[in-house]
């Protein structure tokens, strides 16, 4: 009966036995800089807009056959759409830690030529993000949560953000499918500093960011058979 | 007499007068991303406890200016060590944890062809970690205070800084003895699935040298004048 409610158990996972999974990230930056009226060091006007732009310094796993440093291409991201919820203010006056949520948000990977974006200060203007967002769109996904913690007692003004995206759409979406025909989410994560200091902070955007994207699969599966199933939990 | 002892001693201190604070910058040195983990770990069940001492490694892919990297031959990789845990504060969800000075980063360069690929294993240390991140030559070496993390375990993921002075390493004499110090901060997160068993967090930070405070030349009379106020 156990033996049979095991097997059972199995069938209604889909009846596959774990193999192992690649880590890495798939796209690392350094760096993004985030701006917006959603965007604050510490508490967000709820309901702004959240905005970002940064360029690809490395790429790794499926998306290792991209060279980021091919001086012919550039590869940029934007986010945008992200809309502040209410920031939530825990601790005590001297340690006072500010977590916004941000609902809804897209992310969009693009390859163009020549390389001509720059973080401009004042955003938007007419190089962002424009220039982040031209030539052939590779990935495309929509944000299931976002967030972003901050403090008011770090030495180097240094918190995270981080957010799970669902991939939908671009010319590379296929390779990032993970065994059963959907795509892997991605983890969009890192670490920010509103810093100003010149080479650090740039005037307009409220983050610096240094993070980049994983992809959290599940662990990938491989077909197996009733006689093999059955064998293995008879053990 | 006091004010000509005042104009000596600025004297000696070659005549320069430092901008204000505000004035100063800093540049991108290294950027890293990896996996921490705590070793020796007294308490598994808890991170940042008295007694544990912070770890983390892994690639350090890109290196900047005045560092001259040779990235088509090697790979470089990172190791934060020596790190003590002082003090654990808990403020709801959040906590805070400082360390004692005394910690230690080191970049170390690994030929691609005959040396030995990083491998972060599970369950560090272990026989690949931290021994293949830190094998070939030591590119840099640096200490690093005030370390200080800030952790939410109630969304797995949080940050850290420090000060970083570099004071070793094949690439010291490229940098310049006014400019090696500097500061760190990274993002971390429990929320990677493919983060290799027994490693706490996934870690992706950066390094920056301040530059070098700049100074503008002085006449005599203008100090004199200056200190007479």
């Amino acid at each position: 009966m156990k033996i049979r409610n095991l097997i059972l158990s199995a069938l209604l996972l889909g009846a596959f036995v774990s193999a192992p999974a690649f880590a890495g990230p798939v796209i690392d930056w350094d760096p993004a800089y985030v701006y917006g009226p959603g965007a604050s060091t510490t508490v967000a006007l709820t309901g702004a807009e959240l905005k970002g732009v940064g360029i690809v310094s490395m790429f790794d796993g499926p998306l290792g056959f991209l060279d980021a440093n091919d001086p012919t291409k550039e590869y940029t991201f934007v986010f945008r759409g992200l809309i502040a919820q209410p920031t939530i203010i825990s601790g005590i006056p001297a340690f006072t830690f500010y977590t916004t949520n941000y609902s809804g948000g897209i992310i969009e990977l693009y390859e163009g030529s020549p390389r001509n974006s720059s973080f401009a200060p004042n955003p938007e203007n007419a190089i962002v993000p424009s220039t982040f967002q031209d030539g052939t769109l590779l990935l495309s996904g929509t944000f299931t949560s976002f967030y972003t913690q901050t403090n008011n007692f770090t030495q180097s003004k240094s918190g995270n953000m981080e957010g799970t995206i669902l991939w939908s759409g671009g010319t590379l979406l296929p390779l990032f499918n993970g065994g059963n025909g959907q795509p892997c989410p991605g983890l969009f994560t890192g670490g920010i500093t509103w810093s100003t200091e010149p080479g650090v902070g740039i005037p307009g955007y409220v983050f610096r960011h240094d993070g980049k994207i994983d992809l959290n699969c599940p662990t990938p599966s491989a077909p197996s058979t009733w006689g093999q199933m059955k064998a293995r939990y008879r053990d | 007499m006091k004010h000509v002892a005042i104009a000596l001693s600025l004297a000696i201190l070659s005549l320069v007068v430092p901008r204000t604070p505000s004035a100063q910058a800093a540049q991108l040195f290294i950027d890293y991303f990896g996996y921490d983990y705590e070793s020796p770990n007294p308490n598994p069940g808890t991170f940042g406890e008295p007694g544990s001492v912070y770890n983390s490694l892994g690639p350090a892919p890109n290196l900047f200016a005045p560092l001259a990297p040779d990235t088509a031959n090697n790979q470089y990789t990172y190791f934060f060590t020596n790190l003590a845990a002082a003090n654990v504060q808990t403020f709801g969800s959040f906590i805070v944890i400082d360390y004692f000075p005394g910690g230690l980063f080191q970049v170390w360069e690994d030929a691609k062809l005959g040396g030995t690929f990083y491998d972060f294993g599970v369950n560090p240390p272990n026989a690949t970690a931290p021994a293949t991140f830190t094998d070939g030559t030591k590119f840099v070496e640096g200490s690093i205070d005030q370390f200080q993390v800030v952790l939410n375990l109630a969304t797995g993921s949080g940050s850290f800084d420090a000060n970083f002075t570099m004071t070793g390493g094949s690439q010291l004499s490229n940098v310049p003895a006014n400019q090696r110090t500097g500061w760190t901060f990274a993002g971390t997160t429990a929320n990677e699935l493919n983060r290799p068993s027994g490693y706490d967090h996934q870690v992706d930070g950066q390094i920056f040298l301040n530059e070098p405070t700049p100074a503008q030349p002085k006449s005599w009379g203008a100090i004199k004048a200056r200190y007479r106020q």
